[in-house]
């Protein structure tokens, strides 16, 4: 189960449904990234699409009869507008529409109704209507999906459709679990499962063999894992995210100094950068012998073709320039970003920073930890945004501590002028189930789980910075090994619980997933599962500030009234 | 023997190695028979040299019969291989079986299963599209018609006097009552002196002046006769008359009849304009077609080439190599031209061009440009060489070998004929499972006379009288023919076809004196 595979599959098959010939390619601004995140425009030329057109904005008047023109849209009102009054005069020879998702039957009528001069060839929903970000893992790109910690109506939609895409492009009819104290996710596994069962037509595949256990789906909430996206990762897609920002594959650098201008927006695509897709999940340390490696490799080809003596010399130039010039591009793009990630990493002073984050979310230490935080917020090297968030994974281990030190750590945060008042937001934000769950030192429910940790716990650490396990780890080892999930995530709708563990298993993360935890996945997959990942969005640990904020805007404070003097933003901020 | 999985079929094993049973109670033909005069030769060895002498102008023949002991010799004998040689008769094999179980092989049923993703659901909804607007294209199409009718009439004789005129366009649509109407059906505002009553040619409603139109008698005749726009006509007609008025160049028509007209009108261009650069696009595909699989057969008859094969010679790639590179000099060619249409600067079809002309690059540079180089002669000979020596190391090692096993064997045979048969677990246990399994077996022959087998009598042959060595000829013939035109992907069936031939050719040469010898007896 590949996404990017999945989506390159229905485009290939859209352009292949309409033949040969001059083509063009209508999207909107969704279907943009998702066609951008599959294939690479020279590689759209080379499937016969020349142009590309966006029917929400820019479109000129000029009439290309000759061209065929294939529209690929999300089956929105606004959208199927558009595409009636293109049809009533419509600017090429024939129109191969696509919809992204379900679309209702009146649209369809009234597009007929506005097609009169027999434009049109093809009707047909395609359901590639996510974001491909990696093979096992996919985005919708809602940056913020909660208001006053419930759905935002929109976003719920969204996801809705997202999921169903997703499931229909691997004709999967799944049993649905989701996290039993989260509403949120409760409401979208009610939603999805009323779809299927409303769509009995699309979802009518052929059953799983006797015995073999369906498909699941397990939607998850940000809000019980709220440690995993403040950290700092070490794993080349998640640091470069984290440190950067990847942006649908995007990596803007022209604020980063000393970048050739070539190299200013970077695409990181597992599809089109062989290195990248090696290197995904390498951690830093990997990543520099590797691209030492590649270098070495990169020169000694260099020195061969410096000496380009005869003509024969120059046409074997010729011969291998393609490969050439892409390997030059592939060194240079990721050297680049090597070498501003260990700037970024010495002048953080991350490996220090990194460490204690670990240590607070796997160790409880009250007073070392303490001692330790104060000592790095007042550093002036340790920027803002680490200081806060190390405060933040303190006030969420201590916040029942009886010596909690929260509100000092946040007035040193404020006297440097950091954003304090974040820290409250995220108090209200985390959910009742991570309160318990997330830090079960005080509280000891589990036998086995604890058990599990003593063990851990024995056996030493190999590495310091990557000690935290995120909870998707956890539910995924309970899911694959068929322990029972009843009671934590109970199934939607009336289908009889499975024992044994499923063959296929889809995640989706109600507030946004990371790329740390589709690194977790990405080991079970190598183990042989079949597993995708996808959220709301993909977090790092800015953007997962601005999720909470947007979440808790406007709630009244529950549990953190004793940090009343930083409930509220210094003016000028939200 | 049967620890090689790519054991050859029967039919592969062409008569040199004689395996001669033709029925139930015949003679058995046993022996190194040479497969053209029946003599036995009783060693491979003194075959090969019998055939090398005697059938000089074989050369396949001679050439299948070395290849064929060389092989069948590793596989009874079964001796010294090492590693590397066996891989090279497991891939000399599965040339032989072909292509088929070649492919097979090559595929790993694990990365099959890896990439077998297929494409996702999707959802048709044409056919409920088509129920929703074919009714009313077809409403549209038979309003049209008829509008198209009464144009064709009007234009019919039209004459050039206004008042004539009226009277002939009121003759042929009957117009409404204007005291009928006394608001314009589309701008709803009341008529008067100052806003005159005004219909439509060509259905006859009333409407003012600001909301009809115009339509030239040129378009007009355009829409009659959308085929050949008819300059005859167009000539002769009244519309040549220099005039301004709009009146008098042209029919009042209201919007909707306009609506519908221009409709057709635009419908019936779109499908007979073809622009220059679809001309030219067109020849792009259809060179991009015609080159597209003679790209990985150059790669393949290069990579035969470096193996030693004599299928394919250096003559082949190279002029398979030149015509990829002509082709590519025509799709530049082709492309730059249709950069040099002139379009306006900024429009899209500037951009349409541009995208055309680089994915022509790429293509040229991807595909065409990174074949690989041609191997140089003296490279390709040394390999031949190379693998000529080894064919006849082997041969004079196996001549060797067999030798010494046949004078072991007569030595044996001489003194102990009798207990021999079953006995093989003796110390050369492959010689002895040669002479055991094959020359024994299940048939009762006295061990002496196994080895003199059947004499033919030298079946005369008269070569052209064969339809088969007709065949051979032709396809011969053929296969000059396709190499000249580089078609090599008949090239190489014609090969097969060839040597299945001349098999089938010894295989009936070796019944035919089976045939002889059993009726003989």
């Amino acid at each position: 189960m590949n996404v990017i595979r999945a989506v390159q599959l229905y485009l290939e098959k859209m352009v292949a449904d309409a033949g040969p010939g001059m083509k063009m390619l209508m999207m909107d601004r969704e279907t943009t990234s998702i066609v951008s995140m599959a294939f690479s425009q020279s590689e759209m030329l080379q499937k016969e699409v020349f142009l590309f057109e966006r029917i929400d904005s820019g479109r000129s008047n000029e009439r290309l009869k000759y061209l065929k023109c294939i529209v690929f849209i999300r089956p929105t009102r606004d959208n199927v507008l558009r595409l009636q009054s293109e049809l009533k005069s419509p600017k090429y020879g024939s129109y191969y529409v696509h919809f992204s998702n379900i679309i209702p039957r009146t649209d369809i009528k009234a597009l007929a109704e506005s097609d009169e001069s027999e434009s049109v060839r093809e009707v047909k929903e395609t359901y590639a209507d996510y974001l491909p970000v990696n093979p096992n893992l996919f985005s919708l790109n809602i940056p913020t999906c909660l208001q006053s910690l419930a759905w935002n109506l929109d976003a719920l939609d969204r996801s809705v459709q997202g999921v169903i895409s997703v499931l229909l492009s691997f004709k999967l009819r799944p049993a649905i679990r989701y996290k039993s104290s989260s509403s949120a996710a409760q409401t979208l596994a009610k939603k999805i499962h009323e779809t299927i069962n409303k769509e009995t037509a699309l979802f009518s595949f052929r059953p799983p063999e006797d015995g073999a256990p369906p498909p699941l789906l397990l939607i998850l909430d940000r809000r019980d894992d709220p440690i995993t996206p403040l950290l700092n990762q070490w794993t080349y897609q998640a640091m470069v995210h984290e440190l950067l920002t990847i942006n649908k594959q995007r990596v803007d650098l022209s604020d980063v100094q000393g970048v050739p201008k070539d190299l200013k927006e970077i695409v990181l695509s597992s599809e089109q950068d062989e290195f990248f897709a090696a290197n995904l999940y390498s951690n830093f340390g990997e990543i520099a012998t590797t691209i030492k490696g590649l270098m070495d490799e990169f020169q000694k080809k260099v020195h061969d073709q410096k000496k380009i003596e005869s003509i024969n010399d120059m046409k074997n130039f010729v011969e291998t320039y393609p490969q050439f010039k892409k390997m030059s591009g592939t060194v240079s793009k990721h050297l680049v970003l090597i070498s501003e990630l260990s700037l970024q990493v010495s002048k953080q002073q991350l490996f220090e920073v990194s460490e204690l984050e670990q240590e607070i979310a796997c160790r409880a230490d009250h007073s070392t930890q303490l001692q330790r935080v104060k000592k790095l917020i007042a550093d002036d090297k340790i920027n803002l945004q680490n200081a806060l968030r190390l405060i933040m994974l303190y006030a969420m281990r201590y916040e029942r501590h009886a010596n909690c030190g929260t509100s000092g750590l946040l007035k040193l945060l404020k006297d440097r002028g950091g954003r304090a008042h974040i820290v409250p937001r995220m108090l209200e934000y985390i959910s009742t189930s991570a309160r318990q769950e997330l830090f079960n030192t005080v509280k000891i429910t589990d036998a086995v789980k604890l058990t599990r940790n003593l063990i851990k716990g024995l056996k030493g650490v190999e590495n310091v910075y990557t000690q935290h396990n995120c909870v998707l780890k956890e539910v995924l080892d309970d899911v694959t090994r068929g322990r029972p999930l009843d009671a934590a995530f109970p199934i939607m709708g009336n289908e009889l619980p499975f024992r044994r563990p499923p063959q296929e298993i889809v995640v989706f993360v109600v507030g946004g997933t990371t790329y740390e935890e589709a690194l977790a996945v990405h080991r079970f997959n190598q183990d042989g599962f079949k597993i995708i990942l996808g959220g709301t969005t993909i977090h790092n640990g800015d953007s997962f500030i601005d999720e909470i904020l947007a979440a808790t805007a406007g709630i009244p404070f529950k549990h953190s009234r004793s940090l009343q003097q930083f409930h509220h933003a210094p003016t000028g901020e939200a | 023997m049967s620890s090689n999985p790519f054991e050859e079929p029967d039919d592969a094993k062409p008569g040199g190695f004689l395996l001669g049973h033709s029925d139930d109670d015949s003679v058995i033909l046993e022996g190194f028979l040479c497969p053209i005069c029946k003599a036995d030769l009783k060693t491979p060895e003194r075959l090969t040299a019998h055939v090398e002498q005697q059938h000089s102008e074989e050369q396949d023949l001679l050439k299948s019969l070395k290849e064929m002991f060389s092989f069948a010799k590793k596989k009874i004998l079964n001796l010294d291989e090492t590693a590397t040689d066996l891989a090279r008769s497991l891939d000399s094999s599965l040339q032989v079986v072909g292509k088929q179980e070649r492919a097979v092989a090559v595929v790993n049923p694990i990365l099959a299963w890896v990439d077998q993703q297929s494409v996702g659901t999707d959802c048709d909804h044409l056919s409920y599209f088509k129920a929703v607007r074919n009714p009313r294209l077809e409403r549209y199409a038979s309003e049209t018609n008829k509008l198209i009718i009464r144009l064709d009439k009007l234009l019919d004789g039209l004459p050039s006097e206004m008042d004539a005129r009226k009277k002939h366009e009121q003759s042929k649509v009957p117009w409404i009552d204007g005291k009928l109407v006394k608001l314009c059906p589309s701008c709803a505002k009341s008529f008067g002196l100052t806003r005159r009553q005004h219909h439509c040619r060509v259905c006859g409603s009333v409407m003012c002046d600001g909301c009809s139109f115009h339509l030239s008698f040129e378009e007009a005749r355009a829409i009659v006769q959308p085929v050949s726009p008819g300059p005859a006509r167009a000539t002769s007609s009244v519309a040549d008359e220099p005039t301004k008025d709009h009146e008098s160049s042209g029919f009042r028509v209201c919007e909707h009849c306009l609506h519908l007209l221009m409709n057709r009108k635009e419908m019936q261009d779109s499908r007979s304009d073809r622009p220059l650069i679809t001309k030219l696009y067109d020849r792009l595909l259809q060179e991009k077609k015609d080159i597209e699989p003679h790209i990985p057969m150059y790669s393949k008859i290069i990579g035969s080439l470096y193996e030693g094969d004599a299928i394919y010679r250096l003559s082949d790639a190279s002029a398979l190599r030149e015509k990829i590179g002509r082709a590519a000099e025509r799709i530049d060619n082709i492309s730059k031209t249709v950069l040099a249409i002139p379009f306006v600067q900024g429009s899209r079809e500037e951009a349409l061009k541009k995208a055309i002309r680089l994915s022509c690059i790429t293509f040229i540079k991807e595909r065409m440009l990174s074949i690989p180089p041609l191997p140089v002669e003296e490279e390709i000979k040394k390999i031949q060489l190379r693998k000529k020596q080894e064919t006849a190391r082997r041969i004079e090692r196996e001549r060797r070998l067999a030798l010494e096993a046949y004078e072991r064997y007569e030595l044996e045979s001489g003194t102990a004929t009798g207990n021999y048969n079953g006995s093989s677990s003796s110390s050369t246990a492959s010689t002895a499972e040669m002479t055991n399994g094959r020359f024994y077996g299940p048939t009762t022959v006295a061990g002496s006379d196994n080895w003199s087998g059947y004499q033919a009598s030298a079946v005369a042959l008269s070569s052209s009288a064969d339809p088969l060595i007709d065949q051979i000829n032709i396809v011969k013939g053929y296969i000059k023919q396709a190499r000249e035109a580089l078609r090599f992907e008949e090239v190489e069936t014609l090969e097969r076809n060839l040597s299945e031939l001349t098999q089938e050719f010894y295989e009936r040469q070796r019944r035919a004196s089976a045939e002889a010898s059993s009726s003989g007896q």
